[in-house]
């Protein structure tokens, strides 16, 4: 009788060098204990017969015609089994160093791993990346065997040797070797039974020593993460639908919601047909909070002791899945929880050379490459360190076409930002609205945000801006332009252009732009702001709302144009500090939107802007 | 619910919503079988009661008739928002596939010209990898070119949760809530939850249907389970496979293969 019922099933990966026998040793257990479907062995064996060919058990999981013709697995497959004490599920790794992305699909799901070595063959270099992406992958402890024993005589001493050099290999990764294991396949030692060739073998057989492993919670922290996955409207209630990925949630937990930083309880919890009274790591719920706060998809939900962190800068080890080299200047989509944001990497700090656990000395990385780099965003992103909390701190890279690199976030030297934001409202506590921001969104029907402008005199911030802010009037959004030389005839009359009446000039601007989004606006603020460092300060003051649109014209472009006539007077010397001519103009770095108006025409160019504003801010 | 199935019920909702969040105008075929009552249910689950997308059944013409009447029956109970979509008549099909794979390949036609039509960019099937080897190497959302056609050679990489989902008009996603279950675990869920079968899987006469097909392609097999619970101990002794009475899987070593890699489910 099978005990499955209270018991999870175990998902074991095997991974090592191509051809040193994962599919063959994975076809041999499942034959040895029974469970192989009698006609599709029969099947199998008449097939191999027609073409001529010696049957291997290794046939039995290449199922798929082509790896059978070329010896080799190409994917990962997965294999369901059952031993005498519970049901498993076998995912069978390929070896070629091609399928590193499928190798990885594989083990990222695993409860237990598998590393086979062959005995004749050796210690290889897929043997040591395999081993140095599980370790990646989160997994601490292998069960290792040593398969072909028949081909070396099933000698002891050469196995001590390959032994002992695998080990120190895998304790200087950080990975335990639970049990090692001396077996061969194809003759079926040690498999199931000790076998009578290896008398000086005095451990468990595989299936003994699988069925008595004993599988690690992931995870046991006791924090809440709650990321948001969705949200549903359901009648008048307002569904956070999500899976909890630590912690406990009932009805009356609090919780505090990042980048917002709003803290609220959960009012009532929603699960079809009926909720229970409390859920746990892995249950995939709804919520409903007793305030409405502003909540959206890839918030994070946590406790209120240990929320994670909030950060834009990181550290992370990451593997490197794409041909393209990495790009500095390029803007890559990360996903983390369920969350979305675009990143650069500001720098490569190191590549690791896999078989002498050294640095390599090249620049950048190719495929498969294992490196570690800095990462930086525009948005304030909440995220775990990998040693606190593995389900909330790995995350993907995409380019525009796929997933180009996975990673683990070490954020272990980055301060917390949620607290510097906090700590300089020192002595001032600010009143309460009296009606709340969400409610004013929800009566308009899409979210509040700064849509802010940056770029030369003349490059078409305030013509896009007007056109902007008509047309998305006539579609019943609220919002209004604020404009940097409207601005300086009032509130700003007292500043002139220096470097610091510039800073105060988008400071008062940021100031104002941030009341019209508590008034549930969109607020288009067309401002040159040249620099960067006074663009962040605005940013800062409502990063989760904060778009930055670099309008891009060049300098020539800009002074042809020259509407107001401004950059005449500049070039003869008449303005003083004028961007692009006499001061300097800082272009993005990471602009969330790129207008090129010397390619786009107006036209084109307030279209742009304007799909961009509706998909970032309607619900 | 034991702990293995609730696991594999939460994982499917999380594909649920992933989906519904990402992919823009999915829907779900209901091919009136046990598995894809088992997803129906566990869309009631993710979306709270209800399903805001619709379900398409590819018709065969073919099906029994015990089929056509449980699905009437429940598009009523369920208030089903179901399209249905006719397949081109056997001429049209590759007529190099042996005769019932080539019946089995109308339905992929039928699939494509509906996805098509409607511009579905997702379609939600309850494939499980334990059913047949090259199911097995699927992925959870598994990207199609316009043609229907899945490159098993060059398949995106899927992991701690995350896909692609950044993909051409011309292509549609697979999306494979039922992946990681086997069919015990869907006959255990279909006990815990009362989720309602077809009666062609119990037994009558010392036959059973263990997997449903189009009439003419499918056989019973042996089997004096008349209840549900009969058939999870039938199954936990069982050495055959579950498609052994669909003859289109056993006419050709790779016949399946070449329907999947056409746009078969």
């Amino acid at each position: 009788m099978i005990q499955n019922n209270d018991f999870d099933v175990p998902k074991i990966v095997i991974v090592g060098h191509v051809d040193h026998g994962k599919s063959s040793f994975i076809g041999r257990l499942l034959y040895d204990i029974g469970e192989i479907q009698k006609e599709k062995f029969g099947e199998l064996k008449k097939a191999s017969k027609k073409r001529g060919e010696e049957f291997e058990f290794a046939f039995l999981l290449d199922a798929l015609q082509d790896e059978r013709d070329q010896g080799i697995t190409i994917d990962t497959t997965r294999i369901f089994f059952k031993t005498k004490k519970r049901k498993y599920v076998f995912i069978d790794a390929p070896g070629h160093k091609e399928f590193i992305r499928n190798m990885i699909t594989g083990a990222a799901s695993a409860d237990i791993a598998i590393l086979i070595v062959d005995v004749k063959d050796g210690i290889k270099q897929q043997t040591k990346k395999h081993s140095y992406l599980l370790k990646l992958l989160g997994i601490e402890k292998v069960i290792t065997l040593y398969n072909k024993m028949d081909k070396i005589s099933y000698s002891e001493s050469k196995f001590l040797n390959i032994k002992a050099e695998l080990d120190e290999f895998l304790s200087n990764i950080g990975i335990e070797s639970y049990t090692s294991l001396p077996i061969s396949s194809k003759k079926g030692d040690n498999i199931v039974s000790l076998s009578k060739n290896m008398r000086w073998y005095h451990g468990q057989s595989f299936v003994e020593i699988l069925d008595g492993y004993k599988i690690q919670e992931n995870n046991k922290s006791e924090f809440i993460r709650f990321p948001v996955q969705d949200i549903y409207k359901l009648g008048d209630k307002r569904v956070i639908v999500g899976r909890i990925e630590s912690g406990k949630i009932k009805s009356g937990t609090k919780l505090i919601f990042l980048p917002s930083n709003e803290s609220v309880y959960v009012k009532t919890l929603e699960v079809w047909p009926k909720a229970k009274k409390e859920y746990e790591v892995g249950d995939c719920i709804g919520i409903t909070l007793s305030d409405e706060i502003f909540v959206d998809k890839g918030n994070m939900g946590s406790d209120l002791e240990r929320p994670p962190k909030l950060t834009n800068r990181f550290e992370s080890r990451v593997f490197w899945l794409s041909k393209s080299k990495i790009l500095f200047n390029k803007k890559y989509l990360m996903k983390i929880n369920t969350g979305e944001y675009e990143v650069s990497i500001n720098k490569i700090k190191k590549i690791i050379d896999v078989e002498s656990l050294t640095e390599k000395t090249k620049i950048n990385v190719q495929k498969n490459d294992i490196c570690e780099v800095v990462i930086h965003s525009s948005e304030l992103i909440p995220m775990d360190d990998y040693s606190f909390n593995k389900s909330t701190s790995r995350f993907c890279l995409l380019d525009e076409k796929e997933i180009v690199a996975g990673g683990i976030v070490d954020i272990r030297n980055y301060p917390d930002q949620r607290e510097y934001k906090d700590n300089f409202k020192q002595n001032i506590v600010p009143e309460n609205y009296a009606v709340s921001e969400i409610d004013r969104s929800i009566r308009f029907n899409h979210r509040p945000g700064i849509v802010w402008l940056t770029g030369l005199s003349g490059a078409g911030k305030s013509t896009i801006a007007k056109n902007v802010e008509k047309r998305l009037f006539h579609k019943n959004i609220n919002i209004f332009s604020l404009d940097g030389d409207n601005l300086r005839i009032g509130l700003n009359k007292n500043l002139n252009f220096s470097p610091e009446d510039r800073t105060e000039n988008i400071r008062r601007t940021a100031e104002v732009a941030n009341l019209f989004t508590k008034a549930g606006f969109i607020v288009l603020v067309s401002l040159i702001s040249p620099y960067r460092s006074e663009r962040k300060k605005a940013r800062d003051i409502r990063p989760e709302i904060f778009r930055e649109i670099y309008i891009e014209a060049s300098v020539e472009v800009c002074s042809k144009r020259d509407v107001k006539g401004l950059y005449a007077k500049a070039i003869k010397g008449e303005i003083k500090n004028f961007t692009g001519i006499s001061s300097p103009y800082e272009p993005p770095e990471m602009p969330n939107l790129v207008i090129n108006t010397s390619r786009c025409s107006v036209e084109e160019s307030v279209r742009k802007l304007e799909e961009y504003i509706l998909k970032e801010f309607s619900f | 619910m034991h702990r293995n199935l609730r696991k594999l019920e939460n994982e499917s909702i999380y594909i649920f919503r992933q989906a519904y969040r990402s992919i823009p105008n999915v829907a779900l075929l209901w091919s009136l079988g046990k598995d894809s009552n088992v997803m129906l249910w566990l869309a009631f689950k993710a979306f709270l009661g209800r399903i805001p997308f619709p379900l398409v059944h590819v018709d065969t013409g073919k099906k029994f008739k015990e089929m056509y009447s449980f699905r009437d029956k429940y598009v009523k109970k369920w208030k089903l928002n179901l399209i249905k979509g006719s397949c081109p008549s056997i001429e049209k099909v590759d007529s190099t596939l042996p005769p019932a794979a080539r019946s089995a390949a109308r339905k992929t036609e039928g699939l494509r010209k509906i996805i098509k039509e409607k511009n579905f960019r997702g379609i939600i099937a309850g494939i499980r990898r334990d059913e047949q080897g090259t199911r097995a190497k699927e992925r959870i959302f598994s990207p199609r070119s316009d043609s229907g056609a899945w490159d098993i050679k060059n398949q995106p990489p899927e992991f701690w949760d995350q896909s692609n989902f950044n993909y051409p008009k011309s292509v549609h996603v697979r999306i494979h809530p039922l992946l990681g279950w086997t069919e015990l675990d869907i006959w255990e869920y279909i006990k815990y939850e009362k989720i309602p079968v077809v009666d062609l899987y119990f037994s009558k006469n010392g036959k059973r249907y263990r997997s449903l097909g189009d009439e003419d392609i499918t056989s019973p097999v042996k089997s004096s389970a008349k209840t549900i619970e009969e058939i999870i101990e039938e199954l936990k002794v069982s050495k055959t496979s579950e498609r052994s009475g669909r003859k289109m899987d056993h006419e050709e070593e790779n016949v399946f293969e070449r329907l999947r890699t056409k746009g078969y489910m």
